[in-house]
């Protein structure tokens, strides 16, 4: 162990999509960056990669009271979903994005309604969406099983395979001297001098300038330094099944049941959601559930039949920051040069834009969002 | 012979007489097939492990696609396609309504047994005869695993079963009379840190909430990544040695037999007492060497009759004139308008000897086992490295207890030990599971206790002896090229690896979400052993328990209709 911290100028804590997108951006804006994350290099890997804009119903059922915060911020979404593509374009790489749109299907009478009353109020806020009934799905949609009733699409949705999107940006990061530093959890953050002294397992750092970006981390994170952050770990299993031919062409979810179905360009089909995992008792490693391995697939095949055959190959489990309304960006004025990097809910579908917003506020540019209601001077204790 | 000892099956449209009670691989070998299935990206492929692990056979049976020929038993008359990858071959639009996880039946026995190899007969009849509860699970038509693999087909023509096979069955039948119950063509697809486990079969789905588990689930041969490896006609010696110990079929009528270790010695002799010409038997390290005279006779004072077997292989051999080769190792296969052409070069310690090539039909590679841990691990069991062997074993207690509470392992699935050891693993752990339970041993099970420990102690010296009788520099990626597949179901390339390790790939799991290696159907069981090693050895380190994957299910891909089905139901 070193003695003398390993002196940094802007630390980065978090490696995931929000936290590699940021240190690309400062990094292209001059600055000397280190991203530290306490995982094996994963970043948003387990993230299965669902661009949304509509109003998911899972948050609806079971946030309500931070509803009118979301709605408030939905003109995020599509703009966060085109920088995506924007993103892609500027780093000349390949995400396997694609703007599908994204259907969420109703079963019955009452959950249509459901449907048509949330579209009402998505359409008004500024979001392409459509109900289609039967009759319409069947043309859109003709790989939807006789259980659907209707569906609210919105052609604004998409996916991107995370695999890919986390290694171009750690490739673009990289290239431009961004450090990354895998397995380095950080424990605590104290100030120090004119910084802060960041303390892990086995070394220990001193930075001019901190940004949390550890999702659900960040919560333990800001409160080392007196904040308390709206922030909590969701650990969320998930599943894929072995390559068939092209044949669910959107993202798919549900009016009432927690589920997101899609297919990759491999044909690979990748069932999520929220449906629970948990973190292993030995060593916190999220692990995945019979409960939601059962749940969740047999749900799929109830909305596209289709995919009853097709073998699972693989389950996994990954961590989601847990919904608070909009996205939390921005320097604690309390503690200058502590930033709070929170990219709000549907985290990986915001994570670019909102490190595009939060950079931009650091590297001194203009602002091109009204960032009020990010700002992380909401949460001292 | 009968007409009903047989069966025509379609392949591809064409009629194929099938033996019944043989796989859909075995009819197709049998009848000069070898490509079952169009990779991804339009590579043939074939039978390669022949016993349900790498997903490389998979076929179209009647309708229904990603079936594996070589776990799929013929007993009716079945039209078989070549699989091109990803079609659908069903219309499927009934919308099944969704199920939860207590809709699952649940079964409690008091020990779970999950393998009918040596280690899991020897543990179910000794757990039984404790006077315990006992259900065995395997995902093969029928008991003994890949060391007593049974005869399967029937009819005068086939040589009949000899001392090995029947030694299988006088065990299995020995399980049957003491009333323990076998679920075959069963897969234990998933095992949790409750200790639950979960399995499917053609009637459906069963939860397992065991009091006492025995993992016995064997191992399978470690990957051999040489250019050629994935071609049809390419195939492990346990492949070769399944399609002709259970089905009477050669897998081709000229074999070059490769690898290291005495299975191939012992495959070599039955192909060549089967009718077959065994072109050359290839072994890596030299047995014959004058310093393995010592362990020779420690063979001899352990365990005298293998011995004599293995002596006895090599005469049969010499006498049929087959062209013995050690320090030899297989480098690259390449396919020719005949069949195959393999190249040997010397192995790691003989880079000087001369490279020589053999046409031939078949080339069975055989370079020793990995255990089949995934169970195991996936529950939560721990591993520590041997540094001797150069692999993860898992952490035993004296009676094959693992490191979670009341979950035992026995057999090759624990480290590599061979069918004896296993035998003798598997009644210790099943009188101590019995025992666990509030069963009390009797004089009896007492002196059959002690009598285990003994043979266990003896067949452990002469598995030592053996070892080091046919220890070679271990071969990772020496003879791969850059474009040679690493990955097989993923096609993921040599190269694409190589690369992604000198760009700064920290972990398996980052080389996993970089390239794709190991993120197909077989899970990595083959590639990532090897690129565990190749990473400690650039990394100056030893593989250790966290450098492979995080274990994940399901362990065997399950298909989600599978789900909604509960065995007792239907």
């Amino acid at each position: 162990m070193n003695d003398r911290p390993q002196r940094l100028d802007t630390a980065i804590i978090g490696g995931g999509v929000l936290g590699a997108s940021l240190a690309g951006f400062l990094a292209a804006g001059g600055a000397r960056v280190c991203v530290v994350d306490g995982g094996h290099g994963g970043g948003s890997t387990a993230n299965a990669g669902s661009l949304h804009v509509q109003l998911q119903s899972r948050f609806l059922r079971k946030y309500p009271d931070k509803v009118s915060a979301l709605e408030r911020n939905l003109h995020l979404y599509p703009k966060a979903v085109a920088f995506w593509k924007q993103l892609e374009t500027d780093l000349g790489t390949d995400f396997d994005f694609h703007m599908t749109g994204g259907l969420m299907v109703a079963e019955n009478q009452e959950q249509f309604e459901f449907l048509e009353h949330k579209s009402q109020r998505e359409s008004r806020l500024g979001l392409d969406v459509q109900l289609l009934g039967r009759d319409e799905l069947e043309k859109v949609a003709p790989y939807l099983g006789p259980a659907i009733f209707g569906a609210e699409l919105c052609r604004q949705e998409g996916k991107v395979n995370p695999l890919l999107a986390h290694a171009a940006l750690k490739d673009w990061g990289t290239g431009m001297g961004v450090t990354f530093l895998p397995e380095t959890f950080v424990g605590t953050i104290e100030r120090s001098g004119s910084g802060f002294a960041l303390a892990t397992p086995n070394r220990a750092f001193q930075a001019d300038r901190v940004i949390l970006a550890a999702g659900g981390g960040n919560k333990d994170l800001a409160r080392s330094l007196g904040f308390n952050l709206p922030v909590a770990s969701e650990p969320l299993h998930m599943n894929i099944t072995e390559p068939t031919e092209p044949l669910i062409g959107h993202l798919v979810q549900h009016a009432d049941r927690p589920i997101t179905l899609k297919q990759f360009s491999t044909g690979h089909v990748v069932i999520g959601g929220g449906w629970p995992a948990h973190l292993r008792e030995k060593d916190a490693f999220p692990s995945v559930e019979l409960a939601s391995i059962i749940g969740n697939t047999t749900l799929a095949q109830h909305i596209i039949p289709e995919i009853a055959p097709l073998r699972l190959i693989r389950t996994w489990a990954g961590i989601n920051a847990t919904m608070h309304g909009h996205p939390i960006l921005g320097q604690f004025s309390t503690m200058p040069g502590v930033y709070a990097a929170v990219s709000g809910d549907a985290g990986f579908t915001l994570g670019p834009f909102s490190a595009r917003l939060l950079a931009d506020v650091i590297l001194g540019y203009p602002a091109s969002e009204d960032m009020t209601e990010f700002s992380p001077d909401l949460y001292t204790i | 012979m009968s007409t009903s000892d047989f069966v025509d099956i379609e392949f591809n449209g064409r009629s194929v007489t099938a033996r019944k009670g043989e796989t859909v691989a075995s009819a197709l070998i049998g009848a000069g097939f070898r490509v079952l299935r169009t990779s991804e990206n339009g590579a043939n492929r074939g039978i390669f492990c022949g016993m349900g692990v790498c997903q490389d056979c998979l076929v179209e049976i009647d309708g229904k696609s990603n079936l594996r020929a070589c776990m799929t038993k013929i007993d009716g008359p079945i039209s078989v396609r070549r699989q091109q990858s990803g079609r659908r071959t069903a219309r499927y639009t009934l919308a099944r309504p969704a199920i939860a996880v207590q809709d699952v039946q649940v079964e409690i026995p008091e020990i779970l047994v999950i393998g009918a190899g040596p280690a899991g007969l020897s543990a179910a009849m000794a757990a039984r005869r404790s006077g315990a509860g006992v259900k065995v699970l395997d995902e093969r038509s029928n008991a003994g695993g890949q060391f007593y693999k049974q005869v399967t087909v029937s009819g005068p023509d086939f040589p009949p079963a000899d001392q090995q096979h029947r030694d299988g069955a006088t065990l299995f039948e020995k399980c049957v009379d003491l009333d323990v119950q076998f679920e075959f063509e069963t897969t234990v697809w998933g095992g949790f840190e409750n200790r639950e486990f979960i399995a499917s079969n053609r009637a459906g789905t069963v939860r397992y909430n065991p009091q006492r588990v025995i993992i016995a689930t064997g191992a399978y041969e470690r990957a051999h990544v040489v250019p050629g490896w994935t071609l049809p006609g390419v195939m492990t010696t346990g492949a070769a040695q399944t399609l002709w110990r259970s089905s009477r079929r050669l897998a081709g009528q000229r074999v070059v037999v490769a690898g290291n270790g005495p299975l191939n010695l012992q495959l070599a002799t039955e192909l060549t007492d089967g009718g077959a010409e065994v072109v050359a038997l290839v072994e890596a390290a030299r047995p014959n060497r004058l310093g393995a005279v010592v362990d020779v006779g420690r063979m001899f004072l352990s365990s005298r009759e293998f011995l004599i077997q293995g002596i006895g292989f090599i005469r049969r051999l010499k006498a049929a004139g087959v062209n013995l080769l050690n320090d030899h190792v297989v480098a690259g296969i390449e396919a020719t308008s005949s069949g195959l052409r393999v190249k040997l070069t010397g192995s790691n310690q003989r880079t000087s000897l001369q490279t020589l090539e053999f046409d031939t039909d078949v080339v069975c590679l055989g370079y020793g086992f990995e255990p089949s841990n995934e169970l195991a691990r996936a529950v939560g069991c721990e591993q520590d490295y041997d540094p001797v062997r150069q692999e993860l074993k898992l952490r035993l207690d004296d009676v094959g207890g693992t490191t979670v509470q009341s979950v035992y392992a026995v057999g090759d699935c624990a480290g590599m030990g061979g069918a004896m050891v296993a035998l003798s693993q598997g009644e210790i752990a099943g009188y101590a599971a019995g025992q666990s339970l509030g069963y009390p041993l009797s004089n009896d099970h007492r002196s059959r206790l002690g009598m285990a420990r003994r043979t266990m102690a003896r067949q452990r010296r002469f598995q030592r002896a053996l070892w080091r009788i046919y220890e070679y520099p271990r071969v990772n990626l020496e003879h791969a090229k850059p474009e040679t597949a690493f990955c097989r179901c993923e096609e993921v390339s040599v190269g694409s690896v190589l690369s992604a390790l000198d760009n700064g790939c920290v972990s398996t799991g980052e080389v996993k979400r970089r390239t794709r290696l190991g993120m197909g159907r077989c899970q990595g069981r083959y590639c990532v052993p090897v690129l565990q090693h190749i990473m400690a050895n650039r990394a100056g380190t030893t593989v250790d328990s966290n450098s492979g994957f995080a274990p994940r299910v399901p362990v065997k891909p399950v298909a989600i209709e599978d789900l909604l089905r509960s065995m007792s139901n239907e």
